[in-house]
């Protein structure tokens, strides 16, 4: 296996700070994954809140519609008329933000700020005003379910994206940083070794030339010193012949 | 000495109008309506009515606004046929019955022109039964001013805005209190065209219109509860005609909430019997299958107003009533439709029936 | 994300048929901004596809708008588009509309909620 790992000199120095990267990754790996299991929990509770309220929103939008009809019967079209007295919205959203694990979420509220004056309060005067006033207020609960839908569904549009993001990185660190950052230990760990033996070696080479070359030496003595006792011994008497000493 | 010589101009017309009356839904073919569980089912059961020839040749998934508009071709092309074989004076009584619905276009064009869309889009949506000759001409005018001063002199309706409105209240008051000072003029004119015509024209439609006008009091005063309708804005609204006129209006002109409605109602025997078992007050929304709106109860009287004029012969009336009755019914098939298809079978017996 | 812009954002945009565009008018939110342009489409049988698309793209860039509502039967017609949104400003949601109950299934948010849900 082609190990992937750091470009690092394989020195006890580096040795230790990866070590403690290793130490950093790991507690970096547990806290996002709380992080991740802390989202998926919200995640899955608003996925829930989503279903049920876009199944709710059938009947409440069928109702809406349903109360349209009761005006259309008693008063006729309007649609025309409502949609040209259309100039500015009464019904407006603002947008707050909740803090679930550092991820901000924004959930959408109506507006009351822009107070509940109503462009439509004299469409059906002469017919079925009071028809078109409920079908108003029918309509404002269903657009307000649907506000509030509305900011669920960003919720779980963001919160699924930052749980995709986490999730890359909760597997970033335990599949791609942690075992790279153990294959550089372990690298390093190896050179080092390599590294040990090496100087093992290197030095029982050494202290091999040494006794060797004591050895060498020992020899050498031991010949000059056998070479000293095996020189004939001369017999200076016999040899020497002096010469007379004549007075 | 009228009937004499009705025959002589009116009779065939009455003829085929009694004919179209006779052609409304009965309550039995109600019956079978409300027990479709589809579209299709629905208009199978309107194949044997007179709305046949207008819906055979829809394709199949039919929206409620088509039939809707399809019945109301069907009503259109009946009226336009009694309309082309009139003559004086029955001509003139018919056009008195369009000018209401040119109310109604030229509100909506004035409406278009304030908001500077292109009103040539608006000529579709108009109400054919309203259509006049020179209304393609009103979408030329780009101001208010002139549509005023150009082309609304010209039209039909030429004598409610001169006596009504000023140009520069087009342009400044709610278009809604003009449709209804509008409404108010062409109300009490036709009451006083039909009195010129004489009994028994003169006393039936004076019976339908005095209730048209009762309840267009009653309507204006209870939605205009908390606008910004003043009272006296409201008092000038109301048509100047009608049992409440003038002095129960003028109480009307000054109440503050629905129980004194209720209260001035009760002191007229007929519509004490119709606020029986009537939620007032829309504000509760109480939307339980059974609750009957004032709405409800006046159309209920309108219809029976309506069948009355039948029982008489002579009189013009009977057109009237008739396009009242078929409007009716076009509303009830219509409701009809919708609670079928939007699946709301519980309320599917809240239309007011005629035979 | 730029977290102050959604601050801007205070308009609901609709596109629908007459009935469904009316109520939600009737509710209050139709605008109509210095440009005369509305926040609202209505979808008749005349109305073009790429019309509706056009508008479509022009809402999901404008600034001012929160939350989108349109039809679910119109937004069937643009699947395709819808698949690929996936901004969260401003929000498309599906609604249903007077003569097309309700569909859970061709929801593109529903779908990918069922997705989530069902492993």
């Amino acid at each position: 296996m082609a190990a992937v790992r750091d470009n690092v000199f394989p020195t006890r120095m580096n040795l230790t700070t990866t070590k403690t990267r290793l130490k950093g990754a790991e507690t970096g790996h547990s806290l996002l994954k709380r992080k991740s299991e802390a989202l998926t929990t919200r995640f899955r509770a608003i996925v829930r809140k989503i279903e049920d309220a876009k199944l709710k929103m059938g009947k409440v939008m069928q109702n809406a519609s349903f109360s349209l009809a009761e005006v259309a019967y008693i008063t006729g079209d309007i649609s025309y008329q409502v949609r040209e007295s259309a100039k500015h919205a009464t019904f407006r959203v603002s947008a707050k933000q909740e803090n679930v694990s550092g991820v901000l979420l924004p959930a959408f509220e109506r507006d009351t700020r822009m107070g509940g004056g109503s462009q439509f309060e004299l469409t059906g005067l002469g017919r079925g005003g009071q028809q078109i006033q409920k079908a108003r207020a029918v309509y404002m609960t269903a657009v307000e379910m649907l506000v509030e839908l509305a900011s669920l569904q960003t919720a779980f549009v963001i919160l699924d994206e930052v749980i995709k993001l986490t999730n890359r990185r909760v597997n970033a660190i335990e599949y791609v940083i942690i075992p790279r950052i153990e294959n550089t230990i372990s690298y390093i760990n190896s050179e080092l070794d390599e590294q040990d033996r090496e100087e093992f070696y290197r030095l029982k080479k050494i202290q091999g030339k040494k006794k060797e070359r004591a050895a060498v030496a020992q020899r050498e003595t031991d010949a000059k010193a056998t070479a000293r006792h095996e020189m004939p011994v001369r017999d200076i008497l016999a040899e020497q012949v002096d010469e007379d000493i004549i007075f | 000495m009228n009937e004499i010589y009705f025959n002589a101009y009116a009779g065939y017309l009455e003829g085929v109008v009694r004919g179209y009356r006779d052609g409304l839904i009965t309550a039995p073919q109600y019956l079978n309506l409300t027990q479709c569980e589809t579209m299709d089912d629905l208009k199978l059961q309107l194949a044997t009515t007179d709305y046949a020839s207008f819906l055979q040749n829809e394709p199949s998934p039919m929206s409620t606004s088509t039939l809707s508009a399809r019945c109301t071709d069907a009503l259109v092309a009946e009226f336009q046929y009694l309309q082309q074989n009139a003559a004086e004076p029955i001509s003139k009584f018919l056009d008195y019955i369009t000018y209401g619905y040119m109310i109604d276009n030229v509100i909506l064009l004035i409406t278009g022109t304030l908001h500077e869309r292109d009103t040539h889009d608006l000529l579709e949506k108009c109400h054919p039964l309203g259509f006049f000759d020179t209304m393609p001409a009103l979408c030329v005018a780009t101001t208010v001013q002139d549509l005023y001063s150009t082309v609304l002199v010209d039209s039909p309706l030429a004598g409610y805005f001169r006596e009504c409105l000023s140009a520069e209240d087009l342009n400044e008051l709610n278009i809604e209190i003009i449709r209804n000072t509008l409404h108010k003029a062409y109300l009490e004119d036709f009451y006083a065209y039909c009195q010129s015509l004489g009994e028994p024209t003169a006393s039936i439609m004076s019976n339908i219109l005095k209730l048209e006008a009762d309840r267009r009091t009653v309507n204006i005063t209870i939605n205009s509860f908390g606008t910004e309708l003043s009272k006296d804005d409201r008092a000038k609204l109301y048509p100047r005609l009608g049992n409440m006129y003038p002095e129960a209006q003028t109480r009307l002109a000054r109440v503050d909430d629905i129980d004194q409605v209720k209260a001035i109602l009760e002191q007229y025997s007929e519509y004490k019997a119709m606020l029986v078992g009537v939620s007032l007050g829309a504000s509760s929304g109480g939307t339980g299958a059974n609750d009957v709106t004032l709405e409800d109860r006046f159309f209920a009287r309108e219809v029976q107003f309506n069948k009355d004029s039948f029982e008489q012969q002579f009189h013009y009336g009977v057109f009237y009533s008739w396009l009242r009755l078929k409007e009716q019914e076009i509303r009830n098939v219509v409701w009809v439709a919708e609670c079928i298809s939007q699946q709301q079978k519980d309320k599917i017996n809240n239309y007011t029936s005629i035979y | 994300m730029a977290q102050a812009a959604h601050k801007d954002r205070t308009l609901i945009a609709a596109i629908g048929d007459e009935d469904t565009v009316t109520g939600l008018l009737l509710a209050g939110i139709g605008d109509i901004d210095s440009h005369q342009r509305p926040n609202f489409l209505v979808v008749d049988s005349k109305t073009t596809q790429a019309t509706i698309e056009e508008e479509f793209t022009s809402f999901t860039q404008r600034k001012d708008i929160a939350i989108i509502l349109i039809n679910q039967h119109i937004a069937d017609e643009m699947r395709g588009i819808l698949d690929e949104y996936s901004a969260a400003f401003p929000t498309v949601l599906e609604i249903p509309s007077k003569d097309h109950p309700y569909d859970p299934s061709k929801d593109s948010v529903l779908k990918r909620v069922q997705l989530l849900l069902g492993d």
